[in-house]
């Protein structure tokens, strides 16, 4: 498995290929391959989506992404 | 001299009728797509059912003794009392999905489409049956030999027939999807030409553009037990996708990415494949045990998948499972090898059997030692992320520590022959045959047999010690 850990300065949701995976701040696991990264709600999200490739990450160092409130 | 036979205007027309109804049911077209309605796992209200203890079952092919002793793990669930989150309960009652092929789907929708009344129902309505002979009998009446002559209708439609009207209920889909609560039932057929796993479930046929609701579940059973020859495969019409459905974003991604997960590659092909309407009007579906014989895949794909809809990573990633129990109910056979005490090579009928199961039962093998492998590998990584937050915190506290993992725990529990202690009984059920008829004594033995093995199974009895529960003496 991969693993990914989204930031935001506020607790949203995560949605991985528009598809609920969790929230912000909480290691969230996924296959090796490319995905499309966004929060919900998105309204005040910049960028509104991220697109992320996941390889070779681990539980101890995940891939880290980071949104700012606008 | 006698003159030939005339038909009677009767008889002709009685013909006629019988060719006329000999239509098979076939899947209907999706008017419009609905991502939240037909039967979905996401659709089903758990109800009293938690999220956080997830339990899964995946009963194997292999006829009535399959079904026998799937049926006998249900049986020992339903008297199994556990105490999670400050309820009792019993562990019937927490199970979350049901993956099944072939013999062992009997079990499973009967359970997920009638409940507790397969306890007093099932052994008569199916297990101490004689199947094949009311086929066989079914097959040589008149009125059927006329069906046949229709290309529209074939063996395995009688056997939908007889499933349908004397076991099922002649249920649908629908039936399913209003009860509406967990167990979800994930019935396993093989995709002929693309040579993968068809599962019936809306989201598969949201690809077919076609609305299970209608389909009846006795035809999703028969086409999830249509061994090759001996039954016809089923077929299902593959229709324009409806409004609003649209390519999802994953397969994109994951065309892209042959050499990073080439398994995610091969899935988006696969979606690539049913949504090429041209080239793949139909789809022809043979027992599922030919892509999987022991149902488990469709679960591995969930655990690890994140693409899927309502799938178990979902639940996992959102952090709502905390304990997670696979129930595996394996009736492979091992009949004794008697090939190699000749100095002739083996005849055709040998060399089919094999060329038939070899694969079939290394597949297996490789896919039980797969989950356990996903459960070891869930569970290193939780050890090293909490023996790294220690050890920062011990020799070096002012460093960030590395983000939390949710706490899981797996149980892979497997109820299969080769755990029978005494050698001479392990013997008697690895030789049982596969067949729909078994004398009701033996299918009495399964039965008991299924509830003994998953009693004495150490990682039954692990969960138990953990759900503050114990098995009821037998």
């Amino acid at each position: 498995m991969e693993y990914l850990s989204v930031h935001f300065p506020e607790t949203r949701r995560v949605l991985i290929d528009g598809r609920d995976q969790g929230r912000t701040d909480r290691t969230i696991e996924l296959e090796a391959g490319t995905y499309t990264v966004s929060l919900s709600p998105s309204d005040d999200v910049k960028p509104k989506k991220r697109r992320v490739r996941l390889s070779r990450t681990s539980p101890i160092r995940p891939k880290e992404i980071t949104f700012a409130k606008t | 001299m006698p003159r030939p036979s005339v038909p009677s205007g009767a008889a002709i027309l009685f013909g006629l009728f019988v060719l006329g109804c000999a239509h098979a049911p076939v899947n209907a077209p999706l008017d419009r797509y609905r991502p939240d309605a037909g039967y979905r796992f996401a659709g089903l209200e758990p109800g009293d059912n938690t999220d956080s203890l997830f339990v899964v079952l995946t009963f194997s092919g292999g006829g009535t003794r399959a079904a026998s002793l799937s049926y006998g793990v249900l049986k020992a669930l339903s008297e199994t009392p556990v105490l999670w989150q400050g309820k009792t309960k019993r562990l019937l009652d927490e199970v979350d999905l049901i993956s099944t092929v072939s013999g062992g789907s009997f079990t499973g929708a009967y359970y997920a489409l009638f409940g507790d009344r397969i306890f007093s129902e099932f052994e008569s309505r199916f297990l101490n049956r004689d199947i094949e002979g009311e086929l066989t009998r079914a097959l040589w009446n008149p009125a059927t030999l006329i069906r046949l002559a229709s290309p529209s209708f074939d063996r395995i439609d009688l056997a939908a027939e007889l499933y349908g009207r004397t076991i099922f209920e002649d249920r649908t889909f629908a039936a399913l999807a209003s009860r509406p609560r967990r167990p979800f039932i994930v019935i396993n057929a093989t995709n002929m030409s693309l040579g993968e796993r068809f599962e019936f479930t809306q989201d598969r046929f949201d690809l077919l553009g076609s609305d299970l609701s209608s389909y009846p579940v006795a035809r999703a059973v028969a086409a999830s037990s249509a061994f090759p020859i001996l039954l016809s495969p089923i077929t299902l019409e593959n229709y324009p996708s409806p409004p609003g459905y649209e390519r999802p974003e994953w397969v994109q991604h994951a065309r892209g990415d042959y050499n990073l997960n080439r398994r995610r590659y091969l899935e988006a092909k696969e979606w690539e494949a049913y949504n090429d309407k041209a080239d793949h009007p139909y789809v022809h579906l043979l027992d599922g045990g030919l892509a999987d014989n022991i149902g488990l895949r469709y679960v591995t794909d969930s655990i690890r998948d994140a693409d899927r809809p309502g799938g178990i990573r979902q639940l996992i990633n959102q952090g709502k499972i905390d304990k997670m129990a696979v129930i595996i109910v394996n009736a492979r056979t091992e009949p004794s090898e008697r090939i190699d005490r000749k100095p002739r090579a083996p005849n055709a009928a040998e060399v089919a059997m094999k060329t038939a199961t070899v694969a079939m039962d290394n597949y297996s093998f490789e896919t039980i030692e797969l989950v356990k492998d996903i459960a070891d590998a869930r569970e290193q990584a939780l050890r090293s992320v909490r023996d790294c937050r220690a050890l920062l915190a011990q020799r070096c506290p002012a460093a960030a520590p590395p983000p939390a993992l949710k706490g899981m725990t797996f149980y892979i529990i497997e109820v299969n022959f080769e755990n029978i202690a005494d050698p001479g009984e392990r013997e008697e059920f690895l030789s049982l045959p596969t067949s729909f008829k078994l004398d009701p004594s033996v299918v009495d033995r399964l039965v008991q047999k299924g509830g003994e093995l998953l009693r004495q199974s150490p990682e039954f009895k692990a969960l138990l010690k953990d759900l503050q529960g114990a098995p009821t003496a037998r």
